[in-house]
């Protein structure tokens, strides 16, 4: 390669986009749609899916006409998990590319990367993962489960369904479990948890040997009282984690381990034999048994081009987030973000569990909460789901802070963080 | 993963060979009638195919009447529910135990046993288990199959009651016990007796003999069993019981220092084989190898690809597809660490630090070629049976593939040592990095013995990676996790020795796993960090450094 | 004498660059600022903060140039000294948020309020004064590289192993701060700035003045270490680097010279993070990763070690192509990127700059034999005639 010419390209590139930004963009005639997630790096075993998802649901749109009569234009920038990259490219589709909206994100790191540019440049931002709560932004719209549609189901179950009286928190150690825990703590011991049958304890990220770990929950877990695991454990230390726990003869009947962060992406890539009855609750399975999810399994093994590849929660929240900003710009007659905004809130979409999920005024969504248990080839059998559906709570009622504000983006409110007892929008100091 | 049912009996995993256990089991009760006066009364079709109606809390309820029969036949039917092999017939709602082949099912009838033909997967759904039901089918068949003919069915059996104890059950035992030949199943029932009756509600004074025993029975369970009943237990027999506890707690407290040893070892052993491969190339060729853990990952890789095909086409070899693994990923790793160095490498030698950069960049080319090949997500590597599982070792619980991989690496180490300290190209090896003027001088051609040199680090590594894979993610990712444990373990030895490499490992191993039970895992790694950088100020050169003129440049 | 000090520092080459670096320093934020959208010359802002970025980590890159190109103590840590710079600049702007975080508490930031802290760990005080934050700027960095130069020098530790146990420091590093415990706010790091020293970080005239900061502080970063390396301490830092021994034969207290030019590096490389923190909005443990001090290392060796201008271009070089390859060609660019390393290793050897120098080097060398074959021969026809 060449370094005189990598110089001047670069240059010409620099060049190239200050000209085209300052010349005229608006002839386009698609819509462009910004997709953020990372291709590389350690969160791009998550987030590349997604990224397909995407281009997927947007090809689908697009054989139905797109949107407002134009076509829709997937731009994808590579973020490669590295969080100040995510700002400058999230830059980049808004500045440069003009998108209409921006489709990504997995880690809270990265969303809490690019939120000041989103409210700087006054974009939108579909958030599909699930996440530790405490934020409500007017530009971010949050289709992932707060804690209270995926945490507090999931320990209900296990205290009625399986008679749990004592509780193994393990998590990563950053801040969704930290936070998720901490709401989870209080939590049970609202419900008269002693402080002494609660154990907490944190691993690093892509934790690789836990032995002595899994020996602890056996320990714990030997107290003559029935005991579970609450895992918060993130992404890559999970395949080391559920292989210890296989071969360490953990049964699920004995000690059951519930994960947030486990889903048919993750169990792909272990022998899930040793761990069949371990459970995972989500919002969406990939076994739900609905004629919309067929078809979307079905489009989504003809569009990779390969059937074994497996559908998740995340995909699913991509499904429903992108499906309201059609409504929404469709109900609106136009992309313009603040139409959009205020159009969103209300609209309702069918999810791929049966059912209609919509919009909230905090802009969280309904969803359903399913707990399934581990099957040995790789899905999960839904062994109970909420009746109804369950509205994402922003700021949760377990922490004594966040339990004094409500999120409402409507007028006259127009408000992420109102404080009901001083009566003001903004916390509890101003 | 379904794997063809043609499989030899080796490779069966464990369930499968419970299954046929019981299989065998039933089979020899439906015909000699041995279980009687426990039962009241024929479990009938009619009631097998009730478990296929409604919601769990009906099939509870089903399983309770089932029970209730207490007729052993029920037992294979009950166990393929709780293994997820009992399938519903849609058409007319016959419940049939299925076993997949190809597109069929073979059915079996669940009372008889006998064979019931193939059909079509399609025509049946699965009857849904969960966690509870599970538990309730362990006990059911717990109580049932106590006098089974097969000694390591009844031994099953009571150890299923000692860890869920039931009061009902303790007539049932006396009975059992009354005809025990077997010493070994006799005691686990005597004990699984005296865990009854600690729960029970008998007088304190029949509790006195069984605490004892379980005092006797020590471990983990027998521990959980007492604290279990020490809040509800009589005024008088308390002394007894804390007395009991503690002096279980204090068996169990020796036994955890010595798994705290063997955890360490154990990581010790995985650190040493990620680094043993750098200690060629770093430690003795000098290349600051960036690139050494994506040698590891092309190892994983290759074994992922070897199983895929055996799944494929040889499932019978699964059992084998490490051993396969093996001899592929030294040579593609070596492979890909020969055409490295003869397109790369070899232009830098002498600048050290330019290495550095070269196989930066070079392993981020292998990772988004490995990343657009095989797609960013984790590939699935399964255990053979003889690595999964634990055994135990008095108080200690060994799992099978952490022994593996402690033998697996004792094995790569000492072998490299002998290739290195008693081949002549082991010796050729040597002569040209300590002198490589004077090794030239005396013939050896030295741009071939790097080659070979970088592709040997290079091909351990990816063995290396086949143990790995055993124990960790398969991704694109993987040789980022281990690279800088690696540089670390070859400095704190003390570069160029594989002795240091190898006590380093170990003794790295080892704190960190008995730091990580005070500190926590973060902090525990935290500290040993910092305790590496204080430790290389008081021996700048790692714990064996060469010695000699050589060490300056 | 200071006079006389920078006065050595001004050959021609640093002389242009410096000049180059005030003019961009002025016009771009001008530009970008004041000449409306339509304007050919206008830059938008999304390049003009990337390429302040790209200022603040040129700013880094030559921070380690001094310790490696010169003094050839490869550190493979000097992203550490970037975040702890980075964190000091974050913790002030944090306080600064007051009580508009989102629940309000004038004192805490908002991780502390749903993490349940119910006061400010103490070092965490003295942050809400600019002046403090800025002290420890430089304090904080350049005190964790004393302490550590002076133990490392001091046992004679270099080499690799020098670079291992700066790596292990870094590591250590990235670890402790994703605990959440730590008070730094974990993985998520420090994030949502609204102003600083009262102006709001989101406002173009803000942004334009930190790009012109960053600007000059690279051009007088340029100016001091031009002055350095050619005093007769940085005479000396050479030979240290080339024969390390011989230097402490001859009386040098090799470990001293060492320990001041690594405090100084970690310091530069501080402010450099504190610059970089205001301009991206977000600071986290991400930043001690050890991958990220390798980056440093490579930007230094394309850029040309050993030259002052060298690290400079190839900072912005290599950060450039990331920038466009990136959304260029999102699924391949790591190819790219990779063969650009192996790339430049193999045929640029001393890297852009050290090459360039060395052609026209050669060039002068031709044309200086050529004019003396010249004069040669002329004497040689003058001797026939005579």
């Amino acid at each position: 390669m060449n370094f005189k010419s990598k110089l001047t390209g670069l240059a010409l590139a620099a060049a190239m986009s200050t000209t085209a930004l300052s010349g005229a963009f608006a002839a386009d005639d698609t819509i462009k749609i910004g997709i953020l997630h990372s291709l590389s790096g350690t969160m791009a075993i998550s987030e590349t899916t997604l990224k397909d998802a995407m281009l997927m649901l947007i090809d689908e749109q697009n054989k139905k006409g797109g949107v407002l009569g134009k076509k829709l234009e997937a731009v994808v920038v590579d973020p490669a998990s590295d969080w100040p990259l995510f700002a400058e490219k999230a830059r980049e589709l808004i500045e440069k590319d003009k998108v209409s909206a921006v489709f990504g994100c997995w880690t809270s790191v990265s969303r809490k990367s690019v939120l000041p540019v989103f409210k700087e440049l006054n974009n939108i931002l579909f958030y599909p993962v699930q996440y530790e709560g405490e934020e409500s932004e007017r530009n971010v719209f949050y289709t992932g489960a707060a804690p209270n549609q995926q945490a507090i189901p999931a320990v209900d179950y296990l205290m009625n369904e399986e008679g749990v009286e004592r509780w193994v928190l393990e998590g990563t150690d950053y801040v969704y479990p930290q936070t998720t825990n901490k709401i989870l703590k209080a939590y049970l011991m609202s419900k008269g948890v002693a402080e002494e049958d609660i154990m907490v304890n944190y691993t690093p990220f892509g934790f690789s040997d836990w032995q002595a770990e899994v020996s602890a929950i056996k320990n714990f877990g030997s107290a003559g009282k029935k005991t579970a695991v609450v895992s918060t454990v993130n992404g890559d230390a999970n395949v080391p984690f559920y292989k210890e726990l296989g071969n360490q003869g953990i049964k699920a009947e004995d000690i059951p381990v519930v994960a947030f962060s486990v889903g048919e992406e993750e169990l792909a890539g272990i022998d899930t034999a040793p761990l069949v009855g371990h459970l995972a609750a989500w919002n969406y399975f990939e076994s739900v048994d609905t004629e919309a999810n067929g078809e979307f399994i079905e489009q989504w093994h003809a569009f990779t081009g390969n059937d074994k590849r497996v559908t998740n929660d995340p995909m699913e929240a991509h499904y429903i987030g992108f499906n309201m900003w059609v409504k929404a710009v469709e109900a609106a007659g136009t992309t313009d973000p603040d139409a959009v905004i205020d159009a969103l809130p209300g609209i309702a979409v069918p999810n791929l569990s049966g059912g209609y999920s919509a919009m909230m005024p905090n802009h969280h969504i309904t969803k359903p909460v399913l707990i399934g248990e581990i099957q040995e080839d790789g899905q999960f059998d839904i062994v109970s789901q909420t009746p109804g559906l369950v509205p994402g709570d922003a700021w949760s009622d377990y922490l004594p802070d966040s339990k004094v504000l409500i999120s409402d983006w409507r007028a006259p409110m127009s408000c992420g963080n109102f404080n009901v007892e001083t009566g003001k929008c903004g916390g509890k100091g101003s | 993963m379904k794997r063809p049912s043609f499989f030899p009996l080796l490779s069966w995993c464990k369930p499968m060979l419970k299954a046929i256990q019981l299989f065998l089991v039933a089979v020899s009760l439906a015909v000699a009638f041995v279980a009687t006066d426990l039962r009241a009364q024929d479990a009938t079709p009619e009631m097998i195919n009730e478990l296929a109606l409604g919601s769990y809390d009906q099939t509870e309820e089903t399983i309770k009447k089932l029970a209730a029969t207490g007729d052993t036949a029920i037992v294979p039917a009950l166990e393929a529910l709780s293994e997820g092999d009992l399938y519903v017939r849609k058409a007319d709602g016959q419940v049939f135990i299925v076993k997949k082949s190809g597109k069929n099912y073979k059915l079996t009838d669940p009372l008889s046993g006998e064979v019931a033909g193939e059909e079509p997967t399609r025509n049946f759904e699965k009857i849904k288990v969960k966690n509870s039901l599970r538990r309730q089918i362990r006990s059911v068949v717990g109580g049932l199959t106590l006098q089974a003919k097969d000694a390591s069915t009844r031994l099953a059996a009571a150890n299923t009651i000692i860890k869920t104890p039931d009061e009902d059950a303790i007539d049932a035992l006396n009975a059992a016990i009354e005809k025990e030949q077997n010493a070994n199943v006799l005691a686990a029932l005597e004990q699984a007796r005296a865990a009854s009756i600690i729960i029970s509600s008998r007088a304190p004074e029949e509790k006195v003999e069984a605490i004892t025993r379980i005092k006797n029975m020590g471990g983990r369970e027998a521990l959980s069993l007492l604290l279990g009943f020490q809040g509800q237990a009589d005024e008088s027999l308390k002394p007894q019981i804390d007395a009991a506890i503690e002096s279980i707690n204090s068996d169990l407290a020796m036994w955890d220092a010595a798994q705290n040893i063997w955890y360490g070892i154990s990581l010790g052993s995985v650190l040493l084989l990620a680094a043993i491969g750098l200690a060629i190339t770093f430690g003795v060729m000098g290349i600051i190898n960036m690139a050494h853990g994506e040698m590891v990952m092309l190892g994983a890789y290759s074994t992922y690809v070897v199983q895929e095909i055996i799944r494929n086409s040889a499932p019978h070899l699964f059992d084998w597809s490490l051993a396969i693994a093996l001899p592929i990923a030294f040579v593609v790793s070596g492979a890909v660490g020969l055409v490295i160095e003869r397109l790369v490498i070899r232009f830098l030698y002498g600048r050290p630090l330019e290495t550095l950069l070269a196989t930066w960049g070079i392993s981020l080319i292998l990772q988004q070629a490995v990343r657009t090949i095989f797609g960013p997500t984790n590939k699935e590597v399964g255990n053979p049976s003889w690595m999964s599982g634990a055994f135990e070792l008095g108080g200690l619980t060994i799992t099978w593939n952490r022994m593996w991989i402690v033998v697996f690496t004792i094995g790569v180490f000492f072998a490299l040592l002998a290739l290195l300290k008693r081949s002549p190209i082991g010796l050729q090896m040597r002569a040209v990095t300590q002198n490589r003027r004077m090794a030239s001088s005396m013939g050896i051609r030295t741009p071939w013995v790097d080659a070979a040199t970088f592709a040997l680090g290079s091909g351990i590594a990816g063995i290396a990676g086949v143990a790995l894979s055993q124990i960790d993610n398969v991704s694109p990712n993987l040789g980022q996790g281990y690279i800088i444990d690696s540089f670390m373990v070859v400095v704190f030895g003390g570069v160029g020795n594989l002795w240091g490499t190898l006590v380093g490992a170990l003794s790295l191993g080892v704190l960190n796993k008995f730091l990580e039970p005070y500190a926590g895992a973060v902090l525990g790694k935290i500290i040993v960090l910092v305790l590496i950088i204080l430790f290389i100020q008081k021996r700048p050169r790692g714990l064996f450094a060469l010695k000699g003129r050589a060490v300056e440049s | 004498m200071i006079s006389a000090f920078l006065f050595r520092a001004m050959d021609r080459k640093i002389v242009v660059a410096i000049a180059i670096l005030v003019a961009v320093g002025i016009f771009i934020p001008v530009s970008s600022v004041f000449l409306p959208e339509s304007s050919p010359l206008h830059v938008p802002t999304y390049i003009m903060q990337l390429f302040g970025k790209y200022l603040t980590y040129a700013l880094l890159a030559l921070a380690l140039d001094l310790v490696w190109g010169f003094c050839g103590i490869l550190s493979l840590g000097h992203a550490a000294f970037f975040a702890l710079g980075g964190y000091a600049m974050g913790m002030y702007l944090m306080r600064q948020i007051g009580t508009r975080g989102v629940y309000g508490d004038p004192v805490l930031p908002d991780f502390m309020v749903f993490l349940n802290w119910k006061e400010l760990p103490w070092f965490w005080y003295g942050f809400d004064m600019f002046w403090f934050a800025m002290i420890m700027v430089l304090l904080v960095p350049g005190l964790l590289a004393f302490v550590f130069g002076w133990f490392a020098f001091r046992s004679r530790v270099n080499g690799v192993y020098l670079s291992i146990i700066t790596q292990a420091m870094t590591y250590a590093l990235l670890l402790a701060f994703f605990r959440n415990d730590m008070g730094f706010g974990g993985n998520n790091g420090l994030t949502d700035f609204k102003d600083i020293m009262g102006y709001s970080v989101q406002a173009d005239g803000t942004r334009g003045i930190l790009f012109m900061l960053s600007a000059f502080m690279l051009a007088l970063a340029l100016l001091f270490s031009s002055a350095v390396v050619r005093s007769k301490y940085g005479k000396v830092l050479v030979g240290v680097r080339d024969a390390e021994s011989r230097t402490r034969f001859l009386g040098y207290r090799v470990e001293r010279i060492k320990l001041f030019i690594f405090t100084v590096s970690a310091m530069m490389a501080g402010i450099a993070g504190a610059l970089y923190v205001p301009q991206v909005g977000i600071i986290n443990p991400g930043e001690f990763a050890p991958a990220n001090s390798i980056e440093v290392v490579i930007w230094t060796a394309v850029g040309g070690r050993g030259t002052l201008i060298g690290p400079i271009i190839g900072a912005i070089l290599v950060n450039g192509g990331k920038s466009i390859f990136t959304a260029a060609w999102p699924d391949y660019w790591l190819f790219a990127l990779g063969a650009l390393f192996v790339g430049s290793t193999l045929f640029l050897p001393k890297g852009i700059v050290g090459t360039v120098q060395e052609f026209l080097a050669k060039r002068k060398e031709k044309s200086a034999a050529k004019a003396e074959q010249v004069a040669e021969d002329e004497a040689a026809t003058a001797g026939e005639a005579a």
